[in-house]
């Protein structure tokens, strides 16, 4: 017989030894996106190592706000993300209701074209998209270019779909019994009882739109309308631009959604692994 | 409150006949009990008088309105569900007023229904509570309070106590009764257990595959069902079954061979003769039995349930329905080998279709 | 009853609409586009300038190969590292899991501009960290942006970094969601942990890491921000060029919307044949 304890030791060794080493590998871009947003641009492009953050965040972050109106573009981008979080979770889960709790003709048809065409590469949409916003609409650079087209999204048809499914069915009837109306019974039983759902949802849909790179790139090029990661990329091929400040940049874009990941991880993942509900 | 009335009522979910025609009349204060195997079309028919589920034809009345096309608020219909169904995330007090709140009642009524219904229930003390934090019997009386709020024409109940514990179903069966006497309300009760619908029901309808097989009072159905089926179904413990041979008829009674029992000979009350040597089956009550008597069977007993009033002693126990003998004695009658005999005019006939020969 | 289904087309049409007009009918649209000559107005149907162009097209071939290079490499290395990396941090033995949850899981929240522009710095060839410390434990330095395989590994370091903790994510999942008492009664078997892996977690989790192969082949099939914005726009010289970044500048910068269509259709064709290709190699052959 070994050891029980023994072997036990010596498997958690071999555990740390190797997960250690590659999470703080896995850190360090973190760590030195910090680092970077607090060195002067002269200690970036020096010959030494540093790995300790220094003390030019300030400097740095008057530098990008000269370079483009870095505040300005990370309000556009909070203000996009809030209100196509609220509409897409508004609109997705009542489609989702619809098509989880009633049958109705078309239902199938419904559910068999957004399965059948949610793995289609957003490239597939994306020029008719631009031809119609940009073009035909003369939309760009509007709060209806940014927010109304990635609308389309049907993540949350399918998750509350299969929040609404899973409730028990005689709660619905008795309210119904009750002469509560289709919608109430939507409003005040369906919705509070998949709060964690709507909070994960929220959550990811959140994310998706806060770091949306391709759609503003194309529809929003007015300095006055652009979201901040295209207003960061927009630097990166320019001569004479201050790395830290683009650093700042990184941070102040990553920082929130780290503070969020923190703090509701559970919904987090939730709103992750949701994807791979069938 | 208000009487129901059923006509013709079928339902057929896909090419599945699940209710093949139900005709019935609930009186207006009626306690009604919808009572048949699990999967015969109970809860559907409760349903459909609830308005949860379409009527593929007939038509159902609730006092003097059709109601066919009437959505299941507007029918003043109000109904307990197995599962409670209470909405997890309100308050007792919530999960009673909501139905009314929803409707834009007046807040002063809704509060007094709501403290009247959790006075009659005992849930005053229990209204901030959230569903969770109650036990079963608990929320089934919430359950019940929501829809005493409601002041429904009609109270449908769908097996509201088959999540509960032996103990606790007799106590709410009990307060049930109560209240259907207080309240003078109509209710339609389903459920698929037989004591249940004999002690609270003013009648009985007993449900096969999607037809009514009988409807009566308690004892009606127990001591003339139309049918084997119901005296199989009505009565615990069961009816004992045996098949005979028709032989002769005197005296208003016509007398039985019974097959594979010896000479024994059952002596049943009927209005006529049957042709001698006609095949039929002969129900008997357990308590029907006597020990000795000259045209009786030997039995051997192989357990006894003694529950101190009565003993049940139990014979051919390999055989998929046992034989079971009511005795008022306490004696301990363990592998003891008796004969017994049927008590005349007590035996109940059936054809071989299953039809009661009266 | 009948009022219900109309409450049903009420609760659905809003979304609807909005996915008719900015799903559906482009996915159509766009099909229609992929023949027309769109170089000047007016628009003609002229396949040869579209689909028979793509078959002729050096350019479209070298971004092609790059994205199936990607693909080929980074996919399966990426899946084999969150399957292993899953495994361990389910692990009972593990410290400072809250720690090491984060250090892998976080790279999922950050957008693609933030991590290029850190990206492009940490291997920046004269000043960058990671030549650096290359040449303090002896080693050359290498040119990441000027030399073509050193700027495909990047684009491939790079997206692995992001990406897998979140399949990571995915993975963990499947195997919390396996009973442990399976695990129980295969140890009173005597079944050795590393039996268990091979006979049990690894045909439980088989749905799972086809999910997340199909999930990373559309993922990789789509690379657009990496090679945009970490090698300057697929540098150099077209080396990191993917058909995104492709798609991209025929459709956006040369404006020339029917060929990009027909490059968008070869994507979506590509990506559905790969997955399908994933799926049935992946299949349940019992
Ligand atoms: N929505 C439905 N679709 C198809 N069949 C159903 C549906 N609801 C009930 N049934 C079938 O109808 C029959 C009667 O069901 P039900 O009324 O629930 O029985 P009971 O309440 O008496 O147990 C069962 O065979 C059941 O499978
Ligand atoms: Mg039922």
């Amino acid at each position: 017989m070994r050891s029980k304890s023994k072997t036990m030791l010596f498997r958690s060794l071999a555990l740390h030894s190797v997960l250690v080493p590659l999470a703080l590998l896995w850190l360090l871009p973190l760590w030195m996106m910090f680092v970077f947003a607090t060195m002067s641009d002269n200690a970036i492009f020096s010959p030494d190592i540093h790995l300790i953050p220094s003390t030019q965040f300030g400097e740095n972050f008057a530098k990008l706000q000269g370079d483009i109106d870095f505040v300005r573009t990370l309000i556009v981008s909070v203000v996009v993300a809030v209100i196509y979080t609220f509409f897409s979770v508004a609109l997705t889960s009542m489609a989702g209701w619809a098509l989880a709790r009633y049958k109705f003709l078309g239902r199938g048809l419904v559910v068999a074209i957004i399965l059948g065409t949610m793995t289609l590469p957003y490239f597939v949409v994306v020029i008719p998209q631009f031809i119609m916003v940009a073009r035909d609409f003369g939309l760009s650079n509007t709060w209806f270019a940014l927010i109304v087209p990635p609308l389309f999204n049907s993540l949350g048809v399918l998750f509350m779909r299969q929040a609404f499914s899973l409730m028990p069915v005689d709660l619905f009837d008795a309210a119904r019994v009750e002469g509560v109306s289709e919608w109430k019974i939507f409003i005040h039983i369906a919705l509070p009882l998949s709060r964690p759902m709507l909070a994960a949802l929220s959550i990811i849909l959140f994310l998706h739109s806060w770091n949306n790179y391709l759609w503003p790139l194309l529809i929003s090029n007015d300095r006055s309308m652009m979201t901040a990661p295209v207003a960061l990329g927009s630097l990166f091929g320019l001569i004479d631009v201050s790395w830290g400040g683009v650093m700042v940049g990184a941070v102040l874009l990553t920082v929130p959604m780290l503070v969020v990941f923190v703090f509701l991880q559970r919904f987090f993942m939730a709103g992750i692994t949701a994807g791979a509900v069938k | 409150m208000a009487s129901v009335s059923i006509n013709q009522v079928t339902k057929q979910f896909g090419a599945v006949s699940v209710i093949r025609g139900a005709n019935l009349h609930v009186e207006d204060g009626e306690l009604v009990v919808f009572v048949g195997p699990s999967g015969c079309g109970k809860s559907t028919l409760l349903r459909m008088i609830a308005g949860l589920e379409d009527i593929s034809s007939g038509d159902i009345h609730i006092g003097d309105t059709m109601v066919n096309d009437i959505e299941p608020g507007d029918r003043g219909v109000a109904m307990v569900f197995q599962s409670y169904a209470l909405y997890p995330h309100m308050s007792v007090q919530q999960n009673m007023s909501f139905g009314l709140r929803m409707n834009g009642n007046e807040k002063a009524d809704t509060e007094r229904r709501v403290q009247t219904a959790a006075k009659v229930l005992q849930l005053k003390p229990l209204l901030a509570r959230l569903p969770k934090q109650l036990s079963g019997g608990q929320r089934q009386r919430v359950a019940i309070g929501r829809a005493i709020v409601r002041e429904p024409q009609v109270f449908l109940f769908d097996e509201p106590l088959s999540n509960l514990d032996a103990e606790l179903r007799v106590q709410m069966r009990v307060e049930i009764a109560r209240l259907h006497k207080e309240l003078q309300a109509t209710m339609i009760y389903v459920t698929h257990d037989q004591t249940e619908a004999m002690t609270l029901a003013d009648r009985i309808v007993v449900l096969r595959d999607g037809l009514i097989e009988q409807v009566g009072s308690p004892l009606e159905l127990y001591h003339n069902p139309a049918n084997a089926f119901v005296a199989g179904f009505i009565g615990s413990p069961r009816i004992n079954f045996f098949t005979g041979v028709a032989t002769e008829y005197a005296e208003g009674h016509q007398l039985v061979q019974l097959s594979g029992r010896g000479s024994a000979v059952a002596k049943v009350a009927t209005t006529e003769a049957l042709p001698s040597g006609t095949l039929i089956k002969v129900g008997v009550r357990p308590e029907h039995f006597e020990i000795g008597g000259a045209c009786g069977f030997p039995i051997k007993v192989d357990v006894v349930e003694q529950l101190g009033s009565v003993s049940y002693l139990y014979a051919d126990t390999t055989s998929e329905y046992p034989l079971i003998v009511a005795r008022q004695d306490d004696g301990d009658h363990r592998s003891d080998e008796l004969t017994i005999s049927i008590r005349a005019g007590k035996a109940l006939l059936f054809g071989a279709d299953g039809n009661r020969l009266r | 009853m009948r009022r219900r289904n109309l409450t049903a087309y009420g609760f659905l049409s809003p979304y609807l609409l909005i996915f008719a007009a900015f799903w559906l009918w482009p996915i159509i649209y766009s099909f229609y586009l992929s023949f027309l000559s769109t170089r000047r107005a007016p628009w003609t149907f002229n396949p040869s300038m579209t689909w028979l162009r793509i078959t002729q097209d050096t350019a479209f071939y070298n971004a092609l190969w790059n994205t199936l290079k990607i693909l080929a490499i980074q996919v399966p290395a990426m899946v084999f590292l969150a399957t292993v990396l899953a495994v361990l941090l389910n692990s009972q033995l593990l410290r400072a899991r809250g720690l090491i949850r984060f250090a892998f899981f976080a790279p999922v929240v950050i957008g693609e501009a933030a991590y290029a522009a850190v990206f492009r710095l940490m291997f920046n060839t004269d000043f960058g960290i990671v030549n650096k410390t290359l040449q303090a434990i002896g080693l050359s330095k290498v040119d990441w942006f000027a030399n073509p395989s050193a700027a495909m590994s990047l684009i491939i370091m790079a997206v692995t970094w992001r990406w897998v903790g979140y399949n990571a994510i995915i993975i963990l999942s499947g195997l919390q969601s396996i009973q442990t008492d399976v695990y129980e009664a295969a140890t009173l078997e005597r079944v050795s942990p590393r039996q268990q892996f091979f006979h049990i977690t690894l045909p439980l989790l088989r749905p799972v890491l086809v999910f997340c192969f199909v999930l990373s082949v559309i993922g990789s099939m789509q690379l657009f921000a990496e090679p945009y914005l970490i090698t300057n726009m697929g540098g150099p010289g077209g080396a990191t060029e993917t058909l995104g970044l492709f798609l991209y500048r025929q459709g956006f910068l040369n404006l020339n919307f029917g060929y990009a269509s027909a490059i968008a259709y070869t994507i979506a064709a590509l990506a559905v044949a790969i997955s399908a290709l994933n799926m049935w190699i992946g299949r349940d052959r019992t």
